[in-house]
């Protein structure tokens, strides 16, 4: 066999932070073979990113390579001097950045950038080139991207763009000098699913068109079936195993790598969980409700909506960013008022401080004040509802149990919890002052998979117990596939699709709905021909346009 | 809707209009409720009662508040400020020759304080938690503890120990011939006129003056270049650059400090108000002559007329300050360029 184009060796980091060593990578070794697609998976904290960062060599100064070589194309990258080491950059391998806004800074335009990228890497390869060639080689590549009008991507500033674009723009940063191995740290997660689908085809049509070799780092195992060829398992800085994507994802040899599979919310197939309808009455009624925000005309946030929710259910509601979900739920909390239409909540009047609407939102990283304790988090809504010292304490006892942690959590603050551990203490809090209705701001978004199938778990156990009914605000049609028993999908502040769970993902009727359910990375081949099949007219007509 | 860029500043000057005339209506009543009778201290002692009524009658004092106030205003869009008590000369006539050396003095500390809080932000930023960087922040913080009058006197005092032939107060020279030029700015008339020792000495005079009543902006705004710096240095797009390889030095001068030249901008145009508080300490010490020192004059001569006239110029002066940073903050950040068209 030919040496590899990458190849990482024995690679061990540790990160020092306040005088104390921390080994976040254990003797890592793995190859990419040019021309490969190999997937790095793994949850926070795994030490995927740490080890694309070595291989780029933007690790931060408190890191420290103590063993291990980086090989590429047969020459050992660490030992380079560092001249030498930096023309490798956007030039042997680059990076697809994760997020498209923050990657690009806000007050220069997107052109600067690529110029800036483009000039400083020809000026290392000894090639001094005129700003006006440079912008026509620019141009190239941005139609290389699917941005035809690229005079006008170059003029915009980064706000200016949608994040597909932008997105496809930072491809575009990582493709200006025909790089051997292209590094992707979680592309498109920050998208939504229909652009997320966009790019990784995109992705995996500029790597067999160059012939590049691809580094995929994700955790979403959806992804790693559509574009890796073979899967390396990482957890906790080991490799836990690795092997060819099809045998990974269909049989896997270690206990971690199935339960990771496990947990993923399957889209079909008899791993699907039903839930029952609920024949109770209504418990909330939306007649006719429209938001405008702003002015003369103003932004229709919500157009004409009708929604009712029965008392026990779990009630989904789909849709991607700007179609007015989010809008939908504050005006249930009564945070904002809505600019026509009624909403009839239908349970007796709760006491004072009460309310019978609590939320649950998206990231209990910002939900949670870093400077309260857990105890000073839980304990204002009970004080609001006039308990006392004694009677706070008890509640708060008694809430630790039903989300499951333990006592001793009271004292701690949000930085010395997980992600999972916050969200548990973001629903105990919403569950302090016992409301009836739990609106949930895609609760476990940004949770492992591992960790969202607990917090579902204990999400489903608590419904049961405390008689509760749930909104679920989500875009992960996967996971609302498992876990409500009724569905509604908006599409610019309208309802184009609503009906029991299982008759709309067999059934559905919205070219939007179809659009939405075929976009999702699933794990199984049987699953993927199961989807809905969407026409590139409907495609156009639907989702948001993302090339220039 | 997208509102035109110019509906935008139209808006904004409308309401720096409404605040000029708010201030004027505010120092105008004060200035007349505070105890003391402007006629009586014009005219001195030896004055008899009848003497005083008749000024108060010709001062127009015995009208009503608000017909005094609509007269002041009326004559004061005609350009006409009153007359002054102190100097019996028109106050737009004294603002005239007061005003340049003021805007002068508080110009050149302005571009003084950038040019040197900004690098020494940028550096501290870049040598974080290093010698240079403790250095650069203790100097900051004594620029901002410490009372700017006393840099000044202390910075007299060594001057005048140590550079015997380094002017200590005034705004020029005696000795040179100089009848003064059409904008009243040494450095400008100077220039114009071809008089390179003039503007050597005007820069002479300035140097002391501008540093003390810089200090404190200084100590601010490298404080507050320091932590931008560092706080955009943590994000995506510097990573995102690193990873291509862009070099350091055009990663931070060129990419992040024109993002984190917000702040300190922002600080600038706040900072504005103590800046002109601390130039009439300033000037007094100096014997600058400007208008800062005609003010406080003014204030304890209680000069009715001049007072009122010189809050409104530092009112003006404020506002201008602050529109200028409004519209340069909106130069670089595009987004804030979107929301206000909105």
């Amino acid at each position: 066999m030919a040496e590899p184009l990458l190849n990482v060796d024995n690679l061990s980091v540790s990160f020092v932070t306040y005088g104390r060593s921390r080994q976040v990578l254990r003797n890592v070794s793995f190859s990419v073979a040019a021309g490969e697609r190999v997937a790095l998976i793994g949850e926070t904290g795994s030490g995927k990113s740490v080890t694309a960062k070595a291989i780029i060599g933007t690790l931060p100064k408190n890191a420290n390579i103590s063993a291990g070589t980086i090989g590429f194309a047969g020459r050992d990258v660490l030992s380079m001097p560092r001249a030498e080491r930096e023309a490798l950059k956007g030039t042997a391998f680059s990076l697809i950045m994760q997020d498209p806004l923050s990657s690009f800074n806000p007050v220069f335009k997107i052109g600067t950038h690529l110029d800036d990228v483009m000039r400083f890497a020809d000026k290392r390869n000894g090639i001094s080139t005129s700003k006006a060639e440079r912008r026509t080689r620019i141009a190239a590549v941005l139609r290389r991207v699917q941005l035809a009008d690229g005079e006008r991507v170059m003029n915009a500033y980064p706000s200016e763009l949608s994040g597909g674009m932008r997105q496809r723009v930072l491809i575009g940063l990582a493709l200006l000098h025909q790089p051997k191995l292209l590094i992707a740290d979680e592309p498109g997660t920050a998208l939504d699913v229909t652009t997320q689908d966009e790019i990784l085809n995109l992705i995996n049509q500029l790597v067999k068109e160059e012939n590049m070799a691809l580094l995929m780092i994700t955790h979403n195992l959806g992804v790693v079936r559509k574009v890796a060829d073979r899967v390396v398992v990482m957890h906790h800085g080991d490799i836990i195993e690795t092997g060819p994507c099809a045998e990974i994802l269909s049989n896997p040899s270690k206990d971690y790598t199935k339960a990771l599979l496990e947990a993923v919310p399957p889209l079909y197939g008899p791993r699907v969980i039903d839930l029952p309808r609920s024949e109770c009455a209504p418990i909330v009624t939306i007649k006719g409700l429209n938001k405008i925000y702003g002015k003369r005309p103003g932004y229709h946030a919500i157009r004409d909506v009708d929604l009712t929710l029965r008392e026990g259910e779990i009630f989904g509601l789909a849709g991607e960013s700007g179609s007015g979900k989010t809008s939908v739920a504050r005006i249930i909390m009564e945070l904002s008022r809505p600019t026509s239409g009624t909403i009839d909540i239908d349970a007796p009047a709760p006491g004072r401080g009460r309310r019978l609407t609590q939320i649950v939102y998206q990231n209990p990283g910002t939900s949670l004040n870093p400077k309260r304790t857990v105890k000073q988090t839980l304990s204002l809504p009970l004080t609001s509802i006039g308990m006392d010292a004694d009677a706070r304490e008890a509640r708060m006892r008694e809430l630790l149990d039903l989300v499951r942690l333990p006592q001793s959590y009271l004292a701690k603050y949000p930085h010395e919890l997980s992600g999972g551990q916050k969200q548990r203490v973001a629903i105990a809090r919403a569950l302090a002052a016992e409301p009836k209705i739990l609106i949930l701001d895609e609760p476990t978004a940004a949770l492992d998979v591992s960790v969202q199938k607990t917090v579902i778990e204990l999400l489903m156990q608590l419904r049961q117990d405390l008689g509760l009914t749930y909104l679920m605000i989500s875009h992960d049609l996967s996971l609302m596939r498992n876990f409500c028993s009724r569905i509604a999908v908006m599409l610019r502040g309208e309802i184009v699709e609503e009906g029991v769970t299982p008759e709309v993902f067999a059934d559905p009727k919205h070219p939007y709905t179809r659009a939405l359910i075929a976009a999702i990375p699933v794990v199984t081949d049987v699953e993927e021909r199961l989807k809905p099949i969407v026409t590139e007219e409907e495609r156009m007509r639907f989702l948001v346009k993302t090339t220039a | 809707m997208q509102q035109h860029p110019l509906v935008a500043i139209l808006t904004r000057l409308g309401m720096f209009v409404l605040v000029m005339i708010a201030l004027s209506i505010m120092i105008f009543v004060l200035a007349r409720v505070v105890p003391g009778d402007p006629a009586r201290m014009a005219l001195g002692p030896a004055a008899t009662q009848e003497q005083v009524e008749a000024l108060r009658q010709q001062m127009g004092l015995d009208r009503p508040l608000p017909v005094q106030y609509l007269d002041y205003a009326n004559k004061a869009l005609h350009g006409d400020l009153g007359m002054s008590l102190v100097s019996q000369r028109p106050v737009t006539t004294d603002l005239a020759q007061t005003v340049p050396a003021t805007v002068e003095l508080v110009l050149v500390s302005v571009i003084f304080m950038f040019a040197v809080a900004i690098p020494l932000g940028v550096i501290t930023a870049h040598y974080r938690n290093r010698s240079f960087d403790y250095i650069g922040r203790f100097l900051s913080l004594t620029g901002v503890t410490i009372p700017s009058f006393l840099f000044a006197i202390t910075m007299q005092l060594v001057a005048a120990r140590y550079l015997s032939d380094w002017p200590i107060i005034g705004r020029l020279d005696h000795g040179l011939a100089w009848q003064g030029g059409p904008t009243g700015f040494l450095l400008i008339d100077g220039t114009l006129a071809g008089r390179f020792d003039v503007v050597l000495n005007a820069l002479k005079h300035l140097a002391l003056p501008a540093f003390a009543l810089s200090m404190a902006g200084i100590g601010q705004i490298t404080r507050i270049t320091r932590s931008s710096m560092l706080e955009n240095q943590r994000k995506d797009h510097v990573l995102t650059l690193k990873s291509f390889g862009v070099p350091e030095r055009i990663i931070i001068f060129r990419y992040l400090l024109k993002l984190s030249s917000i702040a300190p901008l922002t600080i600038m145009g706040l900072e504005f108000a103590s800046l002109i508080g601390n130039a009439f300490v300033i000037e007094m010490i100096f014997a600058w002559g400007g208008f800062a020192s005609y003010g406080l004059t003014s204030i304890l001569q209680k000069d009715l007329n001049a007072v009122t006239a010189v809050v409104l110029v530092a009112g003006l002066f404020f506002i201008i300050a602050n529109l200028i940073v409004d519209v340069v903050i909106s130069i670089i950040d595009p987004r804030l360029r979107r929301k206000e068209a909105r």
